[in-house]
């Protein structure tokens, strides 16, 4: 019933937006249009500034320029960029504009304008690695390995990698460019993908780097609409067209230093005319269809979940109850340390944790020691479980405090007083009630560890809630994946709440 | 066999021990009585290694205990030294064998086989040969006193110490415990009882020390102190006693 309930309001949600008239006249009435964006890219696209809702960069001199055309005021609207499309979806804004490519699965359920942008795709690698030199280089792996090459989520770097080089190249979803070239210049990765325009901007930071082979995957940026915003979309392209022919659109991308030659293709008709050429075609699959083609996909992105949680939260409880030992039975030279461990871990977001343990002990530690590549290969995967486990030992560690606490004095003396040392009195005595005081608030936090694994999709783990993102966002069926997403998660969460249920009622044997 | 010479402990700025002599000899069955905040226990918990005090010495055996005592010294203090509390403080996540068991197995280096026997015989002794694999949970306060006796008793300590250890019983329990701690006289076990049965420390002590405001007021035989009491600080208690 509930269930029933939550569907409902969902697709009321999702259908909502549809069946609004044509935004123009709203925009025109309002004198304002809300387009929507990622300030985390940064330059060149979209630069924050003083005003929130004017940032500059190149996207953003694109769209006072249309906004001018129109009328009326533009209005930046800050949303993750992997998110932009739900965004759209969902009313915010009236269209997105921020790098987001021309895509065919897009199109078909999105109004598009002409492209404003053209897109080539480079190749970043360490001057100094000499398996690496062309493109012919990417078809043979490497010691048995695939390539390792960063890419970010969900864009035609990934889906051209996926496309052409399949079997031998691994790749690894980053949430921002420059990231990718950090861990190429750590080593963690053998390269990166990524758009022409990024690699030109940010390539003179990373002096270790340098061009691989030609550029590929041919792309368009596109501004995105709605359906049904037929009337706003040809505005939009006039201005557009306008600005191509006057050459105002050159002024803005030679003020960020991205004019190359083939922005002149973007006057060309059949470049105009791609976006109704890809509407075309044979129709997307929608509905239940999509889930019987992403399942597979979807319950390895769970097993990955289930990964993390059981290989974290093991470690997570032991290191908590060494430090809550620690910390009310240790040497008084360790308390205060761990004091501040405690405190510092609980009071710093997991995200930041993560971040710091995958982009920024790297560039640390690589200076002085050259690691494995096993090691540099599943480095997300090592770095997403310690800092889970970090994350949770520290509040495992209060939770235990809290039940060695709670056992009343005399039974330390009684261990005491029958001879038994301290370590003894703690491992036979104390420890084993401790256990079982703290499994309910130890289960609560399980529970609350398996969701937040989520969060390591940030360091390019693609874990369920990710892969749950990226199907929804590329199908015709947002609906039915987050369905048979919550569901994956009730099963799996909901057996550990039995086996909780079950640890608490049943007194496990002591061997003392 | 235990020697209390000049002990002297301070809670801060209270004292709470202010110089006492006591001695009891192996074989001997000896009971502190006196009025309540007198230092009884706390005289109990410094021979046990349980609380630290600031002067005199403890001597058990040949073992010296020092005001400044290392972990190594109590542990081998505590084997010459068992401990019965008055809130019995068995390990309830063991079962009543475990419970008994745990001193040899862990202190003694037993195995399972070596002491499970022993610990059997010990609980027949105190008469819970039928709740081995009961959980203290499940047995009524003078039952797990009397588990708490087995216990201490099976790392075969020289004397035992028994803290008040029917005062959280009623008087039926109460005589069990009594019953059993009575047997152990008969077989000469050296005890000291801190105790506010008078009518026990009056038949099984061969002594008895009168403690109050941190110092023995009057140490003799039972008859002695119950029947001619010498000092007014034993008078004054024994009729406090006598009236409520």
């Amino acid at each position: 019933m509930i269930a029933r309930v939550f569907i409902a309001c969902m697709a009321s949600l999702l259908l909502s937006p549809c069946l609004r008239a044509d935004t123009l006249d709203e925009i025109k009435k309002r004198g304002v249009i809300r387009w929507g964006g990622d300030e985390e890219g940064g330059a060149p696209y979209i630069i924050g500034g003083d005003d929130k809702t004017r940032p500059a960069g190149f996207e953003g001199e694109l769209m006072e320029a249309l906004a001018k055309k129109l009328g009326v005021r533009p209005e930046f609207k800050q949303c993750d960029w992997a998110n932009l499309t739900d965004l759209l979806r969902g009313g915010e804004v009236d269209i997105i504009c921020n790098g987001v490519e021309l895509r065919k699965d897009r199109v078909q359920s999105n109004l598009c304008t002409i492209p404003y942008f053209v897109n080539d795709l480079q190749l970043l690698a360490r001057k100094n690695d000499g398996r690496l030199k062309s493109w012919a280089d990417l078809r043979q792996p490497i010691q048995g390995d695939k390539w390792h090459i960063g890419v970010l989520t969900d864009t035609a770097a990934e889906r051209f990698l996926k496309e052409n080089f399949a079997e031998t190249v691994k790749t690894k979803d980053y949430p921002g460019t420059t990231q990718a070239m950090d861990h190429v210049r750590d080593e963690q990765l053998d390269a990166t993908l990524t758009d022409l325009m990024a690699a030109n901007t940010f390539g003179n930071r990373y002096p270790t780097l340098h061009f691989v082979g030609e550029t590929v995957g041919r792309g368009y940026f596109v501004i995105y609409l709605r359906p049904g915003n037929e009337r706003l979309r040809d505005e939009l392209n006039a201005g557009l067209r306008e600005m191509m022919a006057d050459g105002r659109l050159k002024t803005i991308y030679d003020k960020y230093q991205i004019w190359n030659d083939a922005q002149l293709t973007l006057v060309i008709p059949e470049v105009q005319q791609l976006p109704d050429q890809m509407r075309g075609g044979e129709e997307r699959k929608r509905g239940w269809a999509v889930i019987r083609e992403n399942l597979v996909t979807l319950l390895e992105a769970a097993g990955m979940t289930v990964l993390l949680s059981i290989t974290s939260m093991p470690l997570a409880i032991v290191l908590g109850l060494l430090i809550a030992l620690g910390r009310l039975f240790g040497p008084a030279i360790l308390r205060a340390p761990l004091a501040v461990y405690v405190e510092v871990i609980r009071g710093t977001p997991l995200m930041l944790q993560l971040f710091f343990l995958f982009y920024v002990l790297p560039w640390a530690i690589h200076s002085f020691v050259a690691l494995p590549d096993w090691w540099n290969h599943n480095f997300a995967l090592i770095a997403a479980v310690s800092g889970l486990a970090i994350n949770y030992s520290a509040y495992e560690a209060e939770i235990y405090r809290a039940g060695l606490q709670a056992i009343p004095a005399g039974q330390m003396e009684a261990a005491l007083s029958l001879g038994l040392t301290r370590r003894q009195a703690l491992r036979y005595v104390l420890v084993p009630q401790a256990v079982r005081i703290v499994i309910p608030p130890v289960t609560n936090d399980f529970i609350a560890l398996f969701k937040d694994t989520s969060v390591c999709s940030a360091i390019t783990i693609i874990e369920l809630s990710k892969q749950y993102s990226i199907v929804a966002n590329n199908t015709g069926a947002p609906l039915e994946v987050a369905a048979v997403t919550a569901l994956l998660y009730l099963a799996m969460s909901y057996p550990l709440s039995l086996l909780a249920r079950r640890l608490e009622k049943r007194v496990p044997a002591i061997n003392a | 066999m235990i020697q209390v010479s000049g002990l002297c402990k301070n809670h801060g700025s209270l004292a709470v021990l202010k110089g006492v002599c006591m001695s009891v000899q192996r074989g001997e069955v000896a009971a502190i009585i006196g009025p309540s905040g007198g230092g009884k226990s706390t005289l109990l918990r410094c021979i046990n290694g349980l609380e630290r005090f600031q002067q005199g010495e403890i001597q058990v055996d040949n073992l010296k205990l020092s005001s400044r005592p290392d972990g190594e010294a109590l542990r081998k203090l505590r084997q010459h030294v068992g401990m019965v509390f008055q809130q019995f403080h068995l390990f309830p996540h063991m079962t009543v064998l475990e419970n008994v068991m745990c001193g040899p197995r862990l202190v003694l280096k037993q195995s399972r086989a070596q002491a499970e026997p022993e610990g059997v015989r010990l609980l027949e002794r105190v008469g819970l040969k039928d709740k081995l694999h009961c959980k203290p949970e499940q047995l009524s306060g003078g039952q797990q006193q009397r588990v708490a006796i087995a216990r201490a008793l099976a790392v075969k300590p020289d004397a035992i110490l028994f803290d008040e250890p029917t005062s959280a019983l009623d008087p039926v329990m109460a005589n069990e415990v009594l019953a059993v701690i009575t047997d152990l006289a008969k077989h000469e076990q050296t005890m000291l009882v801190v105790t506010h049965a008078m009518g026990f420390a009056e038949r099984v002590a061969q002594t008895v020390h009168v403690m109050a405001e941190g110092q023995v007021a009057e140490s003799g035989p039972a008859d002695q102190i119950f029947h001619a009491p010498r000092t007014e600080v034993t008078k004054r208690f024994l009729m406090q006693v006598k009236t409520s």
